[in-house]
C-alpha cells in the first residue's frame, strides 16, 4: 500500500525501510496535540501518514507565527541528524491521523546503520532550512491575501481532504496578523469563488485558482522538495 | 557546491520517473520542460510526496444532457443554473420528500437507492455527467421512494424545479431528450435487477466499477468498502472478498478508501453481460457529444 506510508520511509532500501518500521510504533495524532515545546529535548521523532504537524515560533508574549508545516512528505525530528536534541520551535498537531513514532535514542542508532537514512536526512535538513528562508522572505513581502492561500493549499494537502475545520482566530496565529486581516482576506478568496468559508469550515473549490492567488512560495517549496527527495 | 544541482536520482526510489536529460517521461501530471530543466506541474509534485490520494483536477467535461440542448433552451437556462459543491454523502433528496432542484453532475456521481426498513440498502441506478437527478420532477410525480445520494465528490449544476417543468410543458426539444434519457435509465435499473438476481458478487462489483469509470475522468474512485457494500446490498464482508479477488488477478487496486483501476479490459471481460447491455442502450438512446 504505496501512498499508505511516509515519503521518507519509502525512499529507504527495502532492509533499511524494514528494520526501522520494526522498531516503530504507529500512533494517532491527536488535533493541537503539542509534540515538542520549543527548546524542549525531543524524546520521540515523528514520521507523519495522513496526519500532520505544526511549526510555531513564538513572539514577545503570546503573539505566534507558523514556520513550517510536516506532513507526510517529512518528519520531526531530523536535528537529531547534527546531534542535537531540541529544536527551536514548538510542533502542534495541526491535522490528526496516523503516524509512525520512534524513540530517539532508537533512531540515533538506525541513524548510524543507515547511509541511506542519514543522506535523505540530510537532505531534509537542507529542505527545513530552505523552507524557513522562504518563510521569512514570504512573511517580509507577501500580501496576507497571498499567504492565507499558501497557507490553505499547504493545509489541505496534507489533510488529504477538500475541506477542513479553521477558525480565523486560529488562522490569525498562524500567519502572524491580527483577526480582522484574516477575515477581510478570506472574504475576498471567498468571494473570488477560491473557497469557502463558513462556521469555521473551509472547503476549497478551485485549487487552481487557489494555486494562482497564493505566493510563489508554494511552488517553490515544493521544487525545492522535488530537487532533493523525488 | 550548489546543493541544489545534487544527484538526486536514488536507485531504490519507487516509482521516480527518470529526471536528467531532456526525456520527458509523462506521468500522470504532466512533465513540461524549460531549457534543459525539467518542471513538472505543480498538481504533479504535490500528488508525488504529500498528497498521492488526491484526485488529478477533474476534467470537467460539463454534463452530456445540457450539451445536447438546443442553442435557445440552453441560452434560457443559462442564468438559472448553478455550479454547486457535490460532496460525497450528499443526499440530494430522500424517499417520498420534496425535491426543490433537478443535478446535471459534471463531475460528481450521484446514486438512486432504496433503503429498506432494517436500514439494508441496494442501489437502483447510477447517475453520472451524462444524466438528470430527479426525474420524478419532470414525469410528473413529483417523488419518489428511492433516495439519491453523490457517491463520488465532485461537482454538478443545479437548476430550480419549476424551470424544468416549465420547459417540459412546453414540449419540444427538451421533453423529448428527457424522455430518452429516463428511457436509458430505466434499462440501466433493470439490468441492475437482472443482473443482482442472477450474477455474482464479484461480476456485479466489476460492473459497478465499470459504470462508476465511465462517468468519472481517470481511473480512481474515492470509495470506502462500506459505501460499496451498501451498493451492492451486501455485507462489507462479501465486498473485501470480490475485491481481494479482482486484485489478486491485477484488476484493481485497494487502499484506504480508494480504488484504482489497472486493468480495464480485464473488468470488461470479466463482467457480465449486463454492463455492455447498458453502455449500448446509452451510446444509441444519448449519444455523447463534445461539450460547447
Amino acid at each position: 500500500m504505496a501512498a499508505a506510508q511516509n515519503h521518507l520511509i519509502e525512499r529507504l532500501p527495502r532492509s533499511d525501510r524494514v528494520h526501522l518500521l520494526a522498531l516503530c510504533r504507529p500512533v494517532q495524532l491527536d488535533l493541537d496535540e503539542v509534540l515538542c515545546a520549543a527548546g524542549e529535548a525531543a524524546r520521540y521523532v515523528y514520521f507523519p501518514v495522513d496526519g500532520f504537524i505544526s511549526l510555531l515560533t513564538h513572539g514577545d508574549g503570546r503573539a505566534s507565527l507558523e514556520v513550517g508545516m510536516v506532513g507526510r512528505e517529512g518528519m520531526l525530528g531530523a536535528q537529531l541528524a547534527l546531534g542535537v536534541r531540541r529544536l527551536p520551535v514548538q510542533a502542534l498537531v495541526q491535522g490528526s491521523g496516523l503516524a509512525w513514532r520512534i524513540g530517539q535514542r532508537a533512531f540515533r542508532s538506525e541513524l548510524e546503520r543507515s547511509v541511506a537514512l542519514q543522506r535523505d536526512l540530510n537532505r531534509y535538513l537542507y529542505v527545513l532550512m530552505a523552507q524557513l528562508t522562504t518563510s521569512a522572505a514570504c512573511l517580509r513581502f507577501h500580501g496576507i491575501g497571498s499567504r492565507l492561500a499558501r497557507w490553505l493549499l499547504m493545509s489541505q494537502d496534507r489533510a488529504h481532504a477538500q475541506r477542513f475545520r479553521v477558525t480565523h482566530e486560529f488562522l490569525a496565529s498562524m500567519l502572524g496578523v491580527r483577526r480582522v486581516g484574516v477575515t477581510q482576506a478570506a472574504g475576498l478568496l471567498q468571494r473570488r469563488g477560491l473557497i469557502a468559508y463558513h462556521r469555521g469550515q473551509v472547503t476549497v473549490l478551485d485549487r487552481t485558482g487557489l494555486e494562482a492567488a497564493a505566493c510563489s512560495c508554494y511552488a517553490a517549496d515544493l521544487r525545492i522538495y522535488d530537487d532533493l527527495l523525488a | 557546491m550548489d546543493p541544489l544541482r545534487l544527484e538526486s536520482a536514488v536507485p531504490d526510489a519507487p516509482g521516480s520517473a527518470i529526471r536528467h536529460g531532456d526525456r520527458a517521461i509523462s506521468e500522470s501530471g504532466g512533465l513540461t520542460h524549460r531549457k534543459s530543466v525539467r518542471y513538472r506541474t505543480i498538481d504533479a509534485l504535490r500528488r508525488a510526496y504529500i498528497d498521492p490520494m488526491s484526485k488529478p483536477p477533474a476534467e470537467d467535461r460539463g454534463n452530456q444532457l445540457l450539451s445536447a440542448l438546443p442553442e435557445a433552451e440552453r441560452q434560457r437556462w443559462q442564468s438559472q443554473l448553478e455550479d454547486v459543491e457535490m460532496p460525497l454523502g450528499l443526499v440530494l433528496y430522500e424517499s417520498g420528500g420534496k425535491m426543490s432542484h433537478v443535478y446535471f453532475p459534471t463531475t460528481a456521481i450521484v446514486s438512486l437507492l432504496y433503503v429498506m426498513e432494517d436500514g439494508a440498502s441496494a442501489e437502483i441506478a447510477v447517475v453520472g455527467n451524462e444524466g438528470v437527478v430527479g426525474i420524478a420532477l419532470f414525469m410528473g410525480g413529483e417523488t419518489t421512494p428511492s433516495r439519491a445520494v453523490v457517491q463520488s465528490a465532485g461537482r454538478g449544476l443545479r437548476l430550480p424545479a419549476q424551470l424544468i417543468k416549465d420547459e417540459v410543458n412546453r414540449g419540444g426539444p427538451v421533453l423529448h431528450l428527457l424522455l430518452r434519457y429516463t428511457q436509458a435509465l430505466i434499462t440501466q435499473m433493470a439490468q441492475t435487477a437482472v443482473c443482482n438476481r442472477h450474477h455474482s458478487l464479484d461480476q456485479q462489483l466489476c460492473r459497478w466499477l465499470l459504470l462508476s469509470l465511465d462517468r468519472l475522468q481517470g481511473s480512481e474512485l474515492a470509495m470506502t468498502q462500506e459505501l460499496i457494500a451498501n451498493m451492492l446490498g451486501v455485507r462489507r464482508e462479501g465486498v473485501t472478498e470480490a475485491a481481494l479477488k479482482l486484485a489478486k488477478i491485477g484488476l484493481i487496486r485497494y487502499a484506504r478508501g480508494h480504488i484504482s483501476v489497472l486493468d480495464r479490459p480485464g473488468l470488461e471481460q470479466r463482467t457480465c453481460e449486463c454492463y455492455a447491455v447498458v453502455k449500448k442502450e446509452y451510446d444509441r438512446l444519448l449519444p455523447a457529444r463534445p461539450a460547447p
